[in-house]
């Protein structure tokens, strides 16, 4: 066997970051190769130079023995390299096959137009050729992300391709569509093709890969044969210590209802239904868990619930009030806490400093406000009370958000969120992108508010965490909780299957729904 | 921004709330023909009523070649404004471009004698300023509002102060015209007449909304201008230089409103530059008039056309004595373009338009 | 927290590094625009003719237009030559603080609705509304009064009447933009062209003077005007004028940075969705922000009528349009507006001063407007000349993410 890929000693400096260092690399043709590491880990740096988007530092970019020096995407596909990010390279709005032949156009009557037929007849051909399923004239915009994945294998196929490089493929698939893309991996590599795929999830690189090479910190430490390891190793590996995720979790008692949601319905950004008749209730002193692939309407749900999208129907009760046609300020001020999913783009104003960031959400609360002026003292003794509770670094709450490390603005949000006293506390993902130690210290944190008889909301689409910290876990599927569990009786492999939409024994489908209505208002669905 | 895609031929759009869209468009497309129908109607039953006189208006061919004389520079900038919004740069300086065309076209003309030599004058200019807008937002990364708002207002100083430094006033003198070009048979035919006995400007611009919609939508130009303004980095992604597709749009639009420009003031052999100049507003409607047609040239043109066929209305009402006052009539597309904003089909916009594309790289 | 903490307090924010950026970009700026102004000034002298006796000179080439000359005067005669001696605030120097009085209104409109991310072009159409708003207002209330008891009403009054007819003309964008998603920009040049379409109409039928030829409303009664106060009342400028702008400055400073209000407008202005997370109701948000924009707008309209021309008359001078760049190169900062204000109000008054001293074309001034304008709209430009001098070797860049939620 050949190596289709070789790199040699890569290293990617950017001001003030190592993001790879002297990288070795070695794939062969025909192989499925992944790159595992944690967020941060320097794969998808170490990608974009073998993709042409970055140029390295140092070291050397070896395709079928020959070195390249690639000064643009361009240059890599020329020599065969394809790249599907992990945010689909598509124009939206456009076909199939607009955005297959994009770039490299077939065009007639010498270049004056595009051979409109020609570009369809070769997409039909290469989608036949792998045995992929794609309109080529549907618009990206109305097929799913199932689909829109096959169309950016498609288009690197179109382009030559013979090394592909998927990043995170499989973060935004079901489990069925992830097995779908596992055969189609199969089906290339068949056909000679070489693949690369990124990952953080270990099961998925020892399903799919021949070959495993682990990044930590920007370093290759180590590639193995994807039969001779295990997962403790490849974990070791990753984190560079023995990995702890138990978390210990104190019985309590739970108490009255904070929160009952009945037959809820929301509609997405483009009217499409994404949460359908969903009813649940949260008790004081009890975590309720959502778990969940990305995108079946969790966000949709928690956005409903918090008061940012109005529901289509159904009602939200907060206390013994209806808030379903109540504001988000009203939400907040009844004791609503809230640690949004996106802390860039909701969580904190990132050209705010901390001071100005403490009172996101309590600007018009009477302790920070007074006949509409704002005390910025008593703001920045708050601000300074919630750094120091919850470590944020650096601790100057002059420090404009932007500055702080991912962990610290989320630490700060956290602390934010929790210093309101509230009686509700929803978090969506409120350790995604957050380093080790921050994420225990969360978990720690939400745990002690659940035993000081607070609920908790919980979404994430981390198994561990969800099946941790929660005492009750529904599962979200297509906008529905189809289940709601016992997390402590539930196996991982169970929960798996629920996320894929599959009840394991479906019959009592309709039982358990029954259950979570009459746990909550008791009547109106009946 | 507003998210669902509407363009004239998606007829198949699935969701509930774009349908909705879209059929309120159509409605009042459907209403204003009937209410031009009724108008017709009652006119020709009436031929004394207003109706009737109105009907008259409407029909007359000095209606319609006045119409396509005002839209010649409309239209022309609307096209413009397509390419550089499709490819993701917002030119709001349109009106600047009109103006400085405008300026030099008739400058030109005036010092070679030569009417068609002093178009290419006025294109040039209108390039050189798209130029340096380009330069400025492409590669200095500035506001695309303020500086389309700067390249208005330099324009808006520069057209009127050369024509100061060199004819001592605001105004140019007059400068031949390219007169008219008048089709045998064609044009004795009743109303349409006036498509074919007109400026060859009103021509310039017949072919100008034919080819920018054949490139738009049947060259791989058209198609990277499009994928530019939507998705960049796939366009990036897929080898083609983000930069050069914006700078070749931004450009093209520097020659059609130059076009324009050069249209507008030629056609009436004169240059007046005293306040908003005789440009006067009519890059802003142009960029009115191609969002009213969700960025499809044809649709942009018919836009124009209504809205100067209002403007040319008005004239003509004046002279018939209708009630009410000028100042009102003129007022109202400006009134239609609002109500339409408001409540009838919202145009989607380039998902990228106004963002300045990055190619995240270090090195280039 | 003592008042010197105090002062010291915002002395650090007005100073800190992007501030600092700021101001050093609006000067820069100033500077290369002048310095393409002078190009331009020395070629259009070439192209025009004169006699060689009054052309000037540089490096043996005749120039019929002398650069210094022109700034000059732009300068130093819009501030009624202070350099000479004999220097008397009743000169030019009153029209330049007339003119910052009505820039610092339209200046602070604009910022204002900048602040709340809204682009209002509309200030102009504000104005004007407000303008005869003010104006039919204070002729209806002036029979009720006379003498100093008049004037002391009936200028409060047509300010507040501007001020409410300028908010609800602004109020209508706002609320096409909260509840009907109208794009601002457009709905804003509209209205413009509306305003002056129907006071146009107003003024040339229902409310015309008719003892005059021109489209205009009576003239306001004397005790009805702004009275003026140490300067003279020749160029219509009263420093009681200049005192409200500069109040109303530092209020509307107060109100971004102090209140809870001001924090609303300010999160939906730099980070919608972090301000819809944290309670601030959108819409509301923006037709408030929108009216108290179209208010000040109408403040300046009100002002216009008053103080400088007593009565109502189509072709409102374009301080509307103005009120953009100044807002620009203010940064948006409501004590930055009075700078700029100044600035442009030097460079209006500054026109006629040149005019007078030379021959050349006053358009000069809207062209130097737009290049100032441009340069500003390019921060970028002077960054990269920056880094190449303080270090030509520097290749940093903003950091480059990977991609995925990797910044940490």
């Amino acid at each position: 066997m050949a190596t289709a890929v070789h790199l040699d000693g890569i290293t990617k400096r950017f001001p003030g970051v190592i993001a790879n260092d002297d990288v070795d690399l070695s794939v062969e043709r025909g192989t499925v190769h992944a790159l595992l590491g944690e967020n941060g880990a320097g794969k998808t740096t170490l990608m974009n130079v073998l993709y042409g988007l970055y140029r390295p530092t140092e070291g050397r970019v070896v395709i079928d023995d020959e070195e390249r020096r690639f000064e643009s995407p361009r240059d890599a596909i020329d020599a065969g390299v394809g790249m599907i990010h992990q945010h689909f390279m598509l124009v939206d709005p456009m076909t199939v096959t607009e955005n297959i032949t994009l770039g490299n156009e077939p065009t007639k009557w010498g270049n004056l137009a595009v051979d409109r037929d020609a570009a369809r007849e070769a997409v039909v051909e290469l989608s036949d050729k792998y045995g992929f399923d794609v309109d080529p004239d549907a618009r990206v915009e109305d097929i799913s992300v199932g689909e829109q994945q096959r169309v950016e294998i498609l288009k690197a196929l179109y382009r030559g391709a013979e090394i592909l490089i998927l990043d995170e493929p499989t973060a935004v698939l079901t489990p069925q569509e992830v097995e779908e893309l596992f055969e189609v991996f199969e089906e290339l590599t068949e056909q000679g093709k070489t693949i690369i795929f990124i990952s953080h999830k270990l099961g998925e690189a020892m399903r799919a890969a021949d070959e495993i090479t682990v990044l930590r910190d920007g370093r290759n430490v180590g590639t193995v044969e994807a039969d001779d390891t295990t997962r403790e190793d490849l974990a070791n590996l990753m984190v560079g210590r023995e990995v702890l995720l138990d978390i210990e979790k104190p019985p309590t008692e739970t108490g009255e209802t904070i929160l009952s949601v009945s037959d809820i319905s929301v509609d997405d950004d483009r009217g499409v239904r994404a949460v359908d008749d969903v009813s649940f209730d949260v008790s004081a002193g009890e975590v309720f868990g959502i778990a969940g692939v990305d995108g079946n309407g969790q966000s949709e749900l928690i956005e409903a619930l918090t008061g940012l999208r109005k529901p289509k129907r159904g009602g939200i009760t907060f206390r013994g009030e209806d808030v379903t046609k109540r504001s988000r300020q009203h939400r907040i001020d009844s004791g609503m806490a809230y640690i949004p999913e996106d802390r860039h783009e909701r969580g904190l104003v990132m050209d705010f400093d901390l001071v100005e960031n403490a009172i996101l959400g309590s600007q018009h609360n009477p302790a920070f406000e007074s006949g509409g002026r704002i005390d910025w003292n008593a703001t920045r003794s708050h601000a300074e009370d919630i750094i120091e509770k919850y470590d944020v670094r650096p601790p100057n709450p002059e420090a404009i958000s932007e500055s702080l490390s991912g962990g610290n603005q989320q630490k700060f949000i956290v602390g934010r969120e929790f210093e309101r006293d509230p009686a509700l506390v929803v978090a969506s993902h409120p350790t995604r992108g957050v380093d080790v130690g921050s994420i225990e210290f969360i978990h720690e944190q939400l745990l002690e508010l659940r035993s000081r008889g607070v609920a908790v909301l919980l979404v994430s689409s981390k198994l561990d965490e969800v099946q941790g910290l929660s005492d009750r876990l529904g599962v979200m599927y297509e906008g529905e909780i189809i289940d709601v569990v016992d997390p402590s009786n539930t196996t991982e492999e169970e929960l798996g299957l629920l996320m894929a939409g599959e009840h394991p024994d479906d019959d009592d489908t309709d039982v358990s729904a029954a259950d979570v209505d009459s746990v909550a208002t008791g009547g109106e669905s009946q | 921004m507003e998210v669902s895609p509407m363009s004239e031929e998606n007829t198949t759009t699935l969701f509930g709330r774009e349908f909705g869209e879209f059929s309120s468009r159509t409605t009042a497309v459907v209403a204003a023909i009937v209410a031009l129908a009724a108008t017709f109607a009652a006119g020709i039953a009436f031929p004394d009523s207003i109706a009737g006189t109105l009907t008259d208006i409407l029909t007359s061919e000095g209606t319609l070649s006045s119409a396509l004389r005002l839209s010649v520079p409309i239209a022309l900038a609307a096209l413009g404004g397509i390419f550089a919004e499709k490819s993701g740069v917002i030119n709001i300086g349109l009106e600047g471009l009109l103006i400085i065309s405008a300026f030099t076209a008739i400058y030109v003309t005036d010092i070679t004698g030569g009417v068609w030599i002093g178009f290419v004058g006025g294109v040039v200019a209108s390039v050189l300023l798209a130029l340096l807008f380009a330069i400025v937002v492409i590669e200095f990364r500035a506001d695309q509002i303020i500086a389309g708002l700067a390249v208005w207002l330099i324009a808006l100083g520069l057209a009127p102060f050369a024509s100061q430094v060199i004819y001592g006033r605001p105004n140019s003198p007059s400068v031949d015209t390219p007169g008219t070009i008048a089709i045998p048979v064609l044009s004795d035919i009743p109303f349409f007449g006036a498509l074919f006995d007109a400026s060859p400007t009103v021509y310039l611009m017949f072919a100008a909304v034919a080819l920018s919609w054949y490139v738009l939508n049947r060259t791989t130009f058209g198609r990277w201008v499009r994928a530019s303004g939507e998705n960049p980095k796939a366009l990036d992604t897929a080898g083609v230089d983000v930069s050069r597709i914006r700078y070749a749009a931004v450009l093209l639009s520097g020659v059609l409103a130059g076009m324009g420009g050069a249209a507008l003031s030629l056609d009436l052999g004169q240059f007046t530059g005293n306040g908003p100049t005789m440009v006067n507003g009519k890059g802003f409607i142009a960029i009115v008039a191609y969002l009213f047609g969700n960025y499809n040239p044809v649709g942009a043109f018919f836009s124009t056309l209504l809205f100067a066929g209002l403007d040319a209305m008005q004239t003509v009402l004046q002279l018939q004595g209708i009630g009410l006052p000028r100042q009102l009539i003129r007022i109202i597309p400006f009134v239609m373009v609002i109500v339409v904003l408001a409540f009838v089909g919202r145009t989607r916009i380039p998902a990228a338009a106004g963002e300045h594309y990055d190619t995240g790289d270090d090195n280039r | 927290m003592s008042v010197g903490d105090r002062a010291r307090d915002a002395l650090a924010r007005l100073v800190d590094a992007s501030a600092a950026e700021r101001i050093l970009i609006s000067i820069a700026s100033l500077v290369l625009a002048i310095a393409v102004g002078t190009v331009l000034i020395l070629v259009a002298g070439r192209m025009t003719t004169c006699a060689p006796s009054s052309a000037v000179y540089y490096f043996n080439v005749g120039f019929c237009y002398d650069p210094v000359l022109v700034f000059d005067r732009l300068f130093l005669g819009a501030l009624g030559d202070p350099l000479r001696g004999g220097w008397s605030p009743d000169g030019q120097f009153a029209i330049t603080m007339r003119e910052t009085t009505l820039l610092i209104f339209t200046g602070l409109s604009v910022a204002m609705a900048f602040r709340a991310g809204i682009f209002n072009i509309g200030t102009q159409g504000q104005m004007v509304v407000g303008g005869l708003a003010a104006a039919l207002g204070t002729l209806w209330a002036s029979p009720f009064l006379s003498g100093v008891t008049g004037t002391l009403v009936l200028v409060p009054f047509g300010i507040l009447v501007g001020a409410v007819f300028g908010g609800l003309y602004g109020a209508i964008p706002g609320l096409l933009k909260a509840y009907a998603e109208a794009n601002e920009v457009i709905t804003t040049i509209m209205l413009n062209f509306i305003a002056t379409g129907v006071t146009l109409y107003l003024v040339s039928d229902v409310f015309k003077d008719p003892n005059s030829p021109a489209n205009q409303t009576v003239p306001l009664p004397d005790y009805a005007q702004f009275p003026a106060l140490l300067f003279g009342a020749r160029q219509d400028f009263s420093l009681y004028a200049l005192f409200f702008g500069v109040v109303t400055l530092f209020a509307l400073y107060y109100v971004l940075e102090h209140t809870s209000f001001g924090y609303d407008v300010r999160t939906s202005g730099i980070q919608p969705e972090a301000a819809e997370y944290g309670g601030v109701d959108a819409a509301k948000t923006i037709v408030s922000s929108f009216a108290l924009s179209g208010a000040l707008g109408g403040v300046a309209g009100a002002l216009y009528v008053t103080m400088v021309i007593g009565k109502f008359q189509s072709g409102v001078p374009a301080y509307g349009f103005d009120g953009i760049t100044v807002s620009i190169l203010a940064g948006n900062n409501p004590l930055g507006v009075g700078f700029a204000a100044l600035l442009f109000g030097v460079l209006k008054s500054g026109t006629t001063a040149v005019q007078f001293a030379t021959d050349v074309p006053p358009q000069l001034v809207g062209v130097l407007r737009g290049l100032i304008i441009l340069f500003v709209a390019m921060p970028e430009f002077f960054r990269l000349i920056g880094r190449r001098l303080v270090k030509p070797t520097d290749q940093s860049k903003t950091i480059a993410t990977d991609g995925g939620e990797s910044n940490e």
